[in-house]
């Protein structure tokens, strides 16, 4: 027995996928989330095998809830928009419905999946790496023990890379994440963040001074009073940015 | 005084035949020439002007030029004074060659120079009107051309902005009507109806500028009955009618005002969302206020109606205004007032 979850804002639409789940005896649904925090917990807590999962939510949309897990279950993603198609594919879902959802083409999808499930292959969800395609992100979503934290752009200090992670300082602490700095690089808006070292992303605002270091490298002094080093081409590229 | 002003070039021509008679009485009285050598004498002048303003019109309508349209027509008129000038000596010089003539044609080499002036003064007068008429000409197609092409933009613009209603929306109705057909199959054909009525009041008022309130209202509760159906109890509508539903609004302004608030709340917050919506009337313009609750972390929903953006540019369109719609953002409290001028 599989145990499936659906994660949909609208009750109606995850009223569709039960009853059209009924004649698959063999996956049972564990539990039905309206939104991406509440998905996120009971993901956690549940481990479904499957997860339908809506892209446009509340707060969170589907994929950064999939970006915080860890060992993310396999996802059929389930939306009226196809504009999200080529991104859901890169994260390895199993299938990408579009709304409104017949039988036929839930089936399949179903099928697919269980075709998958009984060879054993481990769907594993990788993050595409590259930017979303909706543009440049104002947040970022964080694990904060077992809640989802959102942080404003505007909200972070700079950020460090961590081995496979990147260390968000804000102003309410700072919060792990795994991902890599050049990702996040790539969904900031390069106006306002700047990479100014290999291991630094630092937002153009929380600029106050920039200092000689040693001798090829500078040091970047922070409003929030931190410092961090300025490489050579960090320093070429903020004074492209600013304009010296 | 405008139509005195376009018809001032047939004083011109009725002032040519007159001041030849009267040059032509000058030659004999004052000059004492004979009657035969005066009447040569102005007829020899009056056709080579009347040849040469042919010829300068012509050059002017036919040859545009890079040179500044009045710098090229006192060139011409130069020019053509004189052609004109040394014609007239070679012909009457030619034409009256006895001895009997010395007095006269040493006359006229007297006179060359006043000539000279007087016909270059002419024909500049004529190719300068001659070149502004053309350049009036040029200037008014021009115009009437951007006109047009203003037109049809802004007519193609206002097409667009209403059909952008999105089908996202649609696609998701359809979606719990699916769900409905299993589940509740009278919930089903009731919400068939309501977005048969959405549809319905979405397509048949295209041509129309303003619609009344009434049927405006009406729209908006059948989008909203839908809205409550997908959404359950999360969505919470409150609204306040203070005008007489006679006033009229232009058509699609408000459903995507109210769209917009209603993606904002829903995907900005969760648990319940209430929405607020308040027409009243103030200064002979019919104010319409929506409120919804806003969270600056989340990001704005995507593809959601045609947004704010396009709400002011169809305002702007269609009142030359770019103060009819406000926001304000406060304590979590996004507020869109929509202001239509009545009496347009």
């Amino acid at each position: 027995m599989y145990k499936a979850l659906i994660i949909d804002d609208e009750p109606l639409a995850r009223e569709l996928i039960k009853t059209l789940l009924k004649p698959h005896t063999q996956i049972q649904v564990a539990g039905e989330c309206a939104d991406g925090f509440e998905g996120f917990k009971t993901i956690q807590e549940q481990k479904p095998d499957l997860i339908f999962l809506d892209i446009q939510m509340p707060k969170v949309t589907g994929f950064e809830m999939l970006e915080l897990l860890d060992t993310p279950p396999a996802v059929i993603f389930t939306t009226a928009f196809d504009e999200y198609a080529i991104k859901a594919f890169e994260t390895q879902a199993i299938d990408y419905i579009l709304k409104p959802i017949t039988r036929e083409r839930f089936d399949k999808a179903v099928n697919k999946w269980l075709a998958k499930a009984a060879s054993d292959q481990k769907a594993a969800i990788t993050m595409p790496e590259h930017s979303p395609i909706e543009g440049y992100q104002h947040r970022i979503v964080v694990k904060d023990n077992s809640t989802i934290k959102i942080v404003p752009a505007g909200d972070i200090h700079y950020i460090e890379a961590n081995d496979d992670y990147v260390k968000i300082f804000t102003k309410d602490g700072w919060f792990l994440k795994k991902s890599t700095l050049t990702h996040i690089e790539a969904t900031l808006d390069p106006k306002q963040f700047v990479r100014v070292h290999r291991s630094y992303l630092v937002p153009v605002s929380q600029l106050s001074k920039i200092e000689p270091y040693e001798k090829e490298s500078h040091i970047a002094l922070l409003h929030c009073g931190s410092k961090v080093l300025v490489s050579k081409s960090g320093l070429a590229k903020l004074k492209t940015l600013l304009g010296w | 005084m405008l139509n005195f002003n376009k018809h001032i070039h047939w004083i011109f021509v009725l002032l040519i035949p007159a001041g030849a008679i009267k040059y032509a009485f000058l030659l004999n009285g004052v000059q004492g020439f004979s009657w035969d050598l005066c009447v040569v004498d102005t007829l020899a002048n009056l056709a080579l002007a009347a040849l040469s303003i042919w010829v300068i019109i012509i050059l002017i309508k036919a040859y545009p030029t890079k040179v500044t349209a009045y710098t090229y027509s006192v060139m011409l008129s130069i020019g053509m004074a004189a052609v004109t000038v040394i014609l007239l000596k070679l012909g009457l010089k030619l034409y009256y060659n006895q001895p009997f003539y010395e007095e006269y044609h040493r006359w006229f080499t007297g006179s060359l120079f006043v000539r000279v002036i007087f016909y270059c003064l002419l024909y500049s007068w004529i190719a300068t009107n001659t070149a502004l008429r053309k350049t009036i000409a040029a200037l008014d197609s021009r115009f009437q051309q951007q006109t047009d092409t203003q037109n049809l933009l802004r007519e193609a613009e206002l097409f667009k902005l209403r059909q952008q209603l999105q089908p996202h929306f649609l696609y998701n109705s359809l979606n719990s009507i699916s769900a409905l057909i299993l589940t509740e199959p009278d919930k089903a054909q009731e919400m068939i109806g309501k977005l048969s009525d959405f549809l319905r009041g979405s397509v048949k008022r295209d041509a129309e500028d303003h619609i009344s309130l009434k049927e405006e209202m009406n729209y908006l509760e059948s989008y909203l009955a839908i809205e409550s159906v997908r959404f359950g109890d999360r969505l919470k509508v409150e609204y306040e009618l203070h005008v007489g539903k006679e006033k009229t609004v232009p058509p699609f302004l408000l459903q995507p005002l109210l769209e917009n608030a209603i993606k904002f709340g829903l995907y900005g917050q969760t648990g319940q969302v209430l929405i607020t919506f308040n027409i009243h009337e103030q200064d002979g313009m019919v104010f319409i206020t929506i409120t919804n609750p806003f969270d600056a972390t989340s990001t704005p929903p995507k593809g959601t109606g045609f947004g704010l953006e396009g709400v002011a540019r169809r305002l702007f369109l269609m009142y030359a205004r770019t103060d009819l719609l406000e926001t304000h953002k406060q304590d979590n409290i996004f507020t869109t007032i929509l202001k239509i001028p009545q009496h347009v």
